[in-house]
């Protein structure tokens, strides 16, 4: 290929989209195919329509590491691998993806910086916990997007090795522990400088709702979640301070 | 305890699998039935990193998922049993009279099938296949999650 980075660079740029692409018929098929298109143009004809159309088929993983996919189907059509085992890699891509990505994400890096940031907030770091939040929540994210794609291109059919990464696994290990701490920390810290402006017998309000409401969750999750809780207190506070004398 | 849930499902092991079932669940077994997958190592490598290790995952072909099926079942430990499409679900119900029911998880676009459900494209032959299933008397929902309505057989074919 003339430029690999060029095209890496090209695909990396449509990968920031795909999420744009949802439908239930193919999921976040169509994006990958968009994404996979600049690494397979050198192939010609007769090679290269089907294999666009090949990687816009149903596809479903966590967006930040749908790269690795992208990377390692198109690496597998350059290699020759026939169509039915770059359909097989492809499907057996979607869920290890996902899952990993979940961890490693949804229930890693976000809610660990997250928990960091509240709590700097409620220690007085204000709009500067924000931006640094917002600065290396993003270099970790861009990072994780581009090593999944060189990943992914680089091995080809053999990807499974780049998730083994002692890096990746290493994280995959830390990171949901250290969420839990930071998470941890910050409730307490977020609770104490949100009810600061409160009267003391109001922060004892608080403190009873929330202890209410942790266990009704706990006891009665099959029926109330977490989002409706908080909008059915929201509107009951809302009509309160509507009608307070 | 036993098979908790025999799941049609072409994505296999994933999210909505592990979390979605597995947690409510409390699985400590997946069985993947799938005679390539069995006999793939690459393939078995990546689906065993989509799930926690405490979590065992078993894969079988469909010959050795017969064989294994009533040990599964008898197992003290609850587990759940994957099939990739609906052929595979066809072929181990023919060899085992214990299984009495299937899931459809998700069964994704292709060309030839139809959307029955959000979840659920089917040509009409594999829609078929489905019918002839619960005629057998073997209960045929389709339920992404467990949430979910279990949507009968009737209202989706």
């Amino acid at each position: 290929m003339a430029s690999v980075n060029g095209a890496l660079a090209r695909a990396l740029l449509r990968l920031f989209a795909v999420q744009g692409s949802y439908n239930y018929e193919r999921l976040l098929g169509v994006g990958v195919g968009v994404a996979e298109e600049p690494l397979l143009r050198d192939l010609g004809d007769p090679k290269y329509r089907p294999a666009v159309a090949r990687g816009a088929h149903f596809f479903n993983a966590h967006p930040y590491l749908i790269g690795l996919a992208v990377g390692a189907a198109a690496r597998a059509e350059h290699d020759g691998a026939r169509p039915d085992q770059i359909e097989r890699l492809r499907e057996a891509l979607c869920g290890p993806l996902g899952s990993l990505g979940d961890r490693l994400v949804w229930a890693g890096w976000l809610p660990f910086l997250s928990g960091l940031t509240l709590a700097g907030v409620a220690l007085g770091a204000g709009w500067i916990a924000v931006a640094v939040f917002l600065i290396v929540y993003n270099i970790g994210h861009v990072a994780l997007r581009w090593w999944a794609l060189k990943a992914g291109w680089t091995h080809g059919a053999r990807v499974s090795i780049a998730l083994h990464h002692p890096v990746l696994q290493k994280a995959l290990a830390l990171l949901g522990p250290a969420m839990a701490f930071a998470v941890g920390a910050a409730l307490p810290l977020t609770a104490a400088y949100l009810s600061a402006p409160f009267d003391s017998w109001a922060r004892v309000a608080l403190a009873i709702v929330a202890a209410l409401s942790f266990l009704a969750l706990r006891l009665r999750g099959d029926r109330i979640n977490g989002l409706r809780l908080s909008l059915a207190l929201s509107a009951v506070a809302l009509v309160v301070a509507l009608i307070w004398p | 305890m036993t098979l908790a849930l025999y799941r049609i499902d072409d994505r296999l092991i994933h999210g909505q699998v592990v979390v979605g079932w597995g947690q409510p669940l409390d699985v400590s077994f997946i069985v993947l039935v799938d005679d390539e997958v069995s006999s793939s190592d690459w393939e078995q490598d990546l689906y065993r990193m989509g799930v926690p290790p405490q979590i065992e995952v078993i894969f079988a072909s469909v010959e050795k998922a017969a064989e294994l099926l009533p040990g599964w079942e008898s197992d003290a430990r609850v587990g759940i049993l994957l099939v990739g499409d609906i052929d595979t679900a066809v072929a181990l119900a023919g060899r085992v009279p214990q299984v009495r029911r299937f899931n459809v998880g998700g069964v994704h676009h292709r060309t030839g099938r139809k959307e029955r459900l959000r979840f659920v494209y089917l040509t009409d032959d594999e829609a078929a296949k489905l019918r002839q299933l619960a005629a057998r008397g073997i209960e045929v929902t389709a339920q992404d999650v467990p949430t979910a309505r279990a949507v009968p057989v009737g209202e989706f074919t």
